[in-house]
C-alpha cells in the first residue's frame, strides 16, 4: 500500500467529505458520469451528465491537522459539452461526459480531456492571481481616457488579485466517430491518444484536431452480421506503441502498432474459456468487459466484467492470473437484472498507487477492495450515515442465503438504484474518490 | 426499462445455484423484486429434482425440469423482445446492448430451431429500434438490399407445406435470419419490403380471410408513416427503413382490416415477425395475452404443453384486438399461444 506498507485490511478508511446534493431528489444533470485524478494527485475532476467538469484542488496539508490529508475543494467548475443536435439524423448528440482523462503537467496550467458521445475536448485550466494595473490609456475600470488628458506616462504593474481558475477550450476534435465514444486514453509519448467508440479507435495528435488516424475497426461489412462492439480501450502506460481494447464477448486484444497501421489484427488475444458449470443464458452479458485498466507498471492489466474482476498477465492469454467476485451473490438473480436493465450496468475499476490493491464498485452504494497479495477483500459502503468526519468505514456484508447475521444485508434488500459505477484512486496516497449517483464521497485512511 | 403496463406479470425463471424456485413480481423498480415471493419447496419439488443446471444448449430429461427451462428461455426471449421494441429515446439506445440483447434472441432462436428438429422458427429479425445514429444501417442499405433476393428471407414455400407441426420452417437460404442490431436492415424489413415488392406482381395466394393479413399489412403502413418514405407498396430497398421496432407505436399501428392483404405465402417469415411485434404492442392493450403465470398454466398443471392446439378460432378472437374489437381470449394459458400462435397463423396463411 502505497505509504502504509499494510493490505487493505490494515488500512481504515475513514469518511473525509462528500460533494453535492443532499437530497434524495436528484436532477438529472447532477449525475455523475466520470471521476479522475490527475497525475499528482492534487486535482480531482468529475464530469456530469449535465455536460459540467468540477475540478476539486487538494489543500495543502496544514500544520494545524497534521494527522490528515489536505481537503479537496472546489477549484474550477465548467461546462465542457452542450447538448447538440445531428440534424441529418433527428437525434439528439447527449453533453454527457463520458471521460475525463488528464494529461502530465508540462508548465503551470493543467490540461485534460473529456469528451462526450461525439466530440472530445482539451481544455486548458490556468491560474491567474495577479493582473496589471496602472495603465495609461485605460481607466481602472476599463473606461477609455482621452489621449489628450494623458499628461505623463507610466508603466504597468501587475498587482495580487484574488486567485482566479479560467477553463479554455484549446483543442476540439469533432466528427470523427460515427459511434458513441466510450473510452480517450492519453498515450505515454504525451503527444497523442486515442479515442474508442462501439466499433472503432481512432488516434488523434494533440495538436491536429482536423484529422484523425484510424487504427481499429471492427464493423462487419454486413451490420446483421455485427456480434460484438468495443466497450473499452486503453493505452500501454509505458509502451507507446502498445494499446489493448476489450469486447462485449468478454475478450480483450492486445494491439501493436508497429505491426500495421491499421491493428485489426490483435497481437495477443485474451480470453477466459467459459466455466460450463456457470453456464446460463445470461453468460455472454455478463462476460462483456465494462472497464480495462492497465496498472501503473504496466505488467497486468484488470479487466471487469459483470460480475468480477480479473487482473492478467500480459504475458498470459489464456486465462487471467487472478479473479475476484465482487457480487457473487446476483449470479442467481441474473433474470431479474436481465428484466430491469441492471445487468447492463458498466461498472469500471482501477488500481491504487503501487498496485496492490484494486478497487470497484457494486450496488446499494457499496464498493469493493481486493487486496492482491493478500488475498483480502473489503466490501464498504458509501453513505450519508457514515458520513461523520473522520469516522471509521464499517465493513459490510451481504448475505445470500441462509440466515442472515446480525449487520449483514440480504439480496433482497439491495438497493439497484444506488450504484457505484466511478472510483479513483489517489495515484501516491491512500485517498479514494467514490461516485455514487449525484455525490462524490472522498475516503482517506485513518493517519495515526 | 420499457413501459409496459402489464400488471403484475410474474416471471418465472430457474434459479440454477441456489435450488430455489422465485417468482418475481413488478418490473419498473431498481428494487430487487421487492414484491417476490417464494415458492413453497413442495410445490416445486418436482421441477427442482433431476433439473440440469444452466443447460444453454442441452436440454434437460425429464418434463418437469424441462418446462421450466422452456418457460424461463420463453420468458427471456419475450423480455428480449419487449427490449429491443419498447418505445424508446433514441438516447438511450446502446450499441451494445441492443447487440448483447439482440445475441441472446439469435442464441434461443438457434435452440429453439435445434429442438424443433430442424424445423425452426422464423423468429422476428429482432430488430431494435431505429437509431439513426448507427450510419452501419445507413450504410448497409445500398450495399445490401438490393442484391437480396426477393425471396432470400421468406419462407420457401415448399418446406411450409411440409410443416404440421408447432414451428414454422423458414430457414432462409443464407441461414437463420440474422437480427440486425442496428436499426433497420433486418430480415424483417427487408421481407416486408419483398413482400412489398411482391404485392403488385403476385397473384397472392393467402386465405380469404384478410384479417391475418391485416397486421401485416397496416405494419407496412406503419412503417411508411414512420418515414421511411417509400412509395406505398413498392420497396425501395435503397431508402431507408425503418425498422418495424422503430416501435410501430401501437397508434401507428392502423388495423384497418381493410387493408389489402399484401401477403403472400412466402411471406410468413414478415408475417411471424409482424405477430411477434404485435403480441408484444398487445401486451400493451390486452395483457392477458402476456399474463403467463406460471402458477396457473405451468408447473401446477403439469408439463406445459409446449405444442398446444389452438383452434382457428382461436386465433381469430386473438386477432381481433387489431381491429379495435374486445380482446375475447381470455387469459387462459395465454403463454402457450405464443408459439403456437404464430404456427397455425402461418398455416392459416399458407392456406394449408
Amino acid at each position: 500500500m502505497a505509504g502504509a506498507g499494510g493490505g487493505s485490511n490494515d488500512v481504515q478508511w475513514c469518511f473525509s467529505q462528500v460533494k453535492g446534493a443532499i437530497d434524495d431528489d436528484v436532477a438529472e444533470a447532477d449525475i455523475i458520469s466520470t471521476v479522475e485524478f490527475n497525475h499528482s494527485g492534487e486535482l480531482l475532476a468529475t464530469g456530469d451528465k449535465g455536460g459540467r467538469v468540477v475540478i476539486f484542488q487538494q489543500e495543502q496539508e496544514t500544520k494545524g491537522q497534521p494527522h490528515s490529508r489536505g481537503e479537496y475543494n472546489v477549484y474550477s467548475t465548467f461546462q465542457s459539452h452542450e447538448p447538440e443536435f445531428d440534424y441529418l439524423k433527428s437525434l439528439e448528440i447527449e453533453e454527457k461526459i463520458n471521460k475525463i482523462r488528464w494529461l502530465p503537467q508540462k508548465n503551470a496550467a493543467q490540461f485534460l480531456l473529456s469528451t462526450n458521445d461525439k466530440t472530445i475536448k482539451l481544455w486548458k485550466i490556468s491560474e491567474r492571481d495577479k493582473r496589471p494595473e496602472g495603465y495609461n490609456l485605460k481607466e481602472e475600470d476599463g473606461r477609455y481616457r482621452d489621449p489628450s488628458t494623458v499628461t505623463t506616462l507610466r508603466v504597468p504593474v501587475f498587482r495580487p488579485m484574488d486567485l482566479m481558475v479560467e477553463a479554455s477550450p484549446r483543442r476540439v476534435f469533432a466528427n470523427a466517430h460515427t459511434y458513441h465514444i466510450n473510452s480517450i486514453s492519453v498515450n505515454s509519448d504525451y503527444e497523442t491518444y486515442l479515442s474508442a467508440d462501439d466499433l472503432r479507435i481512432n488516434l488523434w495528435h494533440l495538436e491536429i484536431t482536423d484529422r484523425s488516424f484510424n487504427i481499429v475497426d471492427i464493423k462487419p461489412a454486413n451490420m446483421e452480421e455485427l456480434t460484438e462492439v468495443i466497450t473499452a480501450a486503453e493505452f500501454h502506460p509505458n509502451q507507446c506503441n502498445t494499446l489493448v481494447y476489450s469486447s462485449s464477448k468478454g475478450t480483450i486484444r492486445l494491439c501493436d502498432m508497429r505491426a500495421a497501421a491499421l491493428c485489426d489484427k490483435h497481437s495477443k488475444l485474451f480470453e477466459e474459456p467459459e466455466d460450463p458449470s456457470n453456464r446460463s443464458f445470461f453468460s455472454e452479458i455478463i462476460s462483456s468487459i465494462s472497464d480495462v485498466k492497465f496498472s501503473h507498471n504496466g505488467r497486468y492489466m484488470m479487466t471487469r466484467d459483470y460480475l468480477s474482476v480479473k487482473i492478467w498477465d500480459l504475458n498470459m492469454e489464456n486465462r487471467p492470473v487472478e479473479t475476484y467476485q465482487v457480487h457473487e451473490y446476483l449470479r442467481s438473480k441474473l433474470c431479474s437484472l436481465y428484466e430491469n436493465d441492471c445487468i447492463f450496468d458498466k461498472f469500471e475499476c482501477c488500481w491504487n498507487g503501487n498496485d496492490s490493491v484494486v478497487m470497484t464498485g457494486s450496488y446499494n452504494n457499496f464498493f469493493r477492495m481486493f487486496e492482491r497479495g493478500h488475498r483480502r477483500d473489503l466490501t464498504l459502503e458509501a453513505s450519508r450515515e457514515s458520513s461523520k468526519p473522520r469516522a471509521v468505514l464499517k465493513p459490510r456484508k451481504v448475505c445470500a442465503g441462509g440466515k442472515r447475521k446480525k449487520d449483514e444485508i440480504s439480496v433482497d434488500s439491495l438497493d439497484f438504484n444506488k450504484k457505484i459505477l466511478h472510483t479513483a484512486w489517489h495515484p501516491q496516497d491512500n485517498i479514494i474518490a467514490v461516485a455514487t449517483t449525484n455525490n462524490l464521497y472522498i475516503f482517506q485512511d485513518k493517519m495515526n | 426499462m420499457y413501459s409496459s403496463s402489464r400488471p403484475d406479470s410474474s416471471l418465472l425463471y430457474r434459479d440454477f445455484q441456489c435450488s430455489q424456485l422465485v417468482i418475481f413480481t413488478g418490473v419498473n423498480s431498481g428494487y430487487m423484486l421487492g414484491k417476490g415471493a417464494k415458492r413453497k419447496h413442495e410445490e416445486n419439488e418436482d421441477e427442482l429434482e433431476g433439473a440440469a443446471p444452466a443447460p444453454a444448449s442441452g436440454e434437460p430429461a425429464d418434463g418437469p425440469s424441462k418446462a421450466s427451462y422452456t418457460l424461463q428461455r420463453q420468458t427471456i426471449f419475450n423480455m428480449s423482445l419487449m427490449k429491443l421494441y419498447s418505445q424508446r429515446a433514441p438516447a438511450d439506445a446502446s450499441l451494445e446492448r441492443r447487440v448483447l440483447i439482440n445475441n441472446m434472441l439469435r442464441r434461443i432462436q438457434d435452440e429453439l430451431k435445434q429442438e424443433g428438429a430442424l424445423r425452426p422458427l422464423l423468429l422476428p429479425a429482432s430488430s431494435p429500434p431505429e437509431d439513426p445514429a448507427d450510419e452501419g444501417f445507413r450504410e448497409a442499405q445500398p450495399a445490401f438490399a438490393v442484391p437480396a433476393a426477393p425471396d432470400s428471407c421468406l419462407t420457401p414455400a415448399s418446406l411450409l407445406e411440409d410443416d404440421t407441426s408447432l414451428f414454422c420452417t423458414s430457414p432462409p437460404p443464407h441461414g437463420p435470419p440474422r437480427p440486425a442490431p442496428q436499426a433497420a436492415k433486418d430480415s424483417f424489413s427487408s421481407a416486408l419490403d419483398e413482400i412489398e415488392e411482391l404485392c403488385p406482381a403476385t397473384a397472392t395466394t393467402s386465405p380469404s380471410d384478410g384479417t391475418p393479413s391485416a397486421p401485416l399489412s397496416t405494419e407496412a403502413q406503419s412503417k411508411d408513416k414512420n418515414g421511411s418514405q417509400r412509395p406505398g407498396g413498392s420497396a425501395s430497398p435503397a431508402e431507408e427503413r425503418t425498422s418495424a421496432a422503430d416501435p410501430a407505436p401501437p397508434n401507428g399501428l392502423d388495423m384497418s382490416p381493410s387493408a389489402p392483404p399484401s401477403s403472400s405465402p412466402s411471406s410468413s417469415s414478415g408475417f411471424l415477425t409482424d405477430l411477434a411485434l404485435d403480441d408484444i404492442l398487445f401486451a400493451d392493450i390486452d395483457t392477458s395475452m402476456y399474463d403467463f403465470d406460471p402458477c396457473t398454466s405451468g408447473a401446477g398443471a403439469g408439463p406445459p404443453k409446449v405444442a398446444p392446439v389452438v383452434t382457428a378460432d382461436d386465433l381469430v378472437k386473438t386477432l381481433s384486438p387489431y381491429s379495435g374489437g374486445s380482446p375475447s381470449s381470455g387469459p387462459s394459458q395465454p403463454f402457450k399461444m405464443d408459439l403456437a400462435e404464430l404456427d397455425h397463423i402461418m398455416e392459416v396463411l399458407v392456406g394449408s
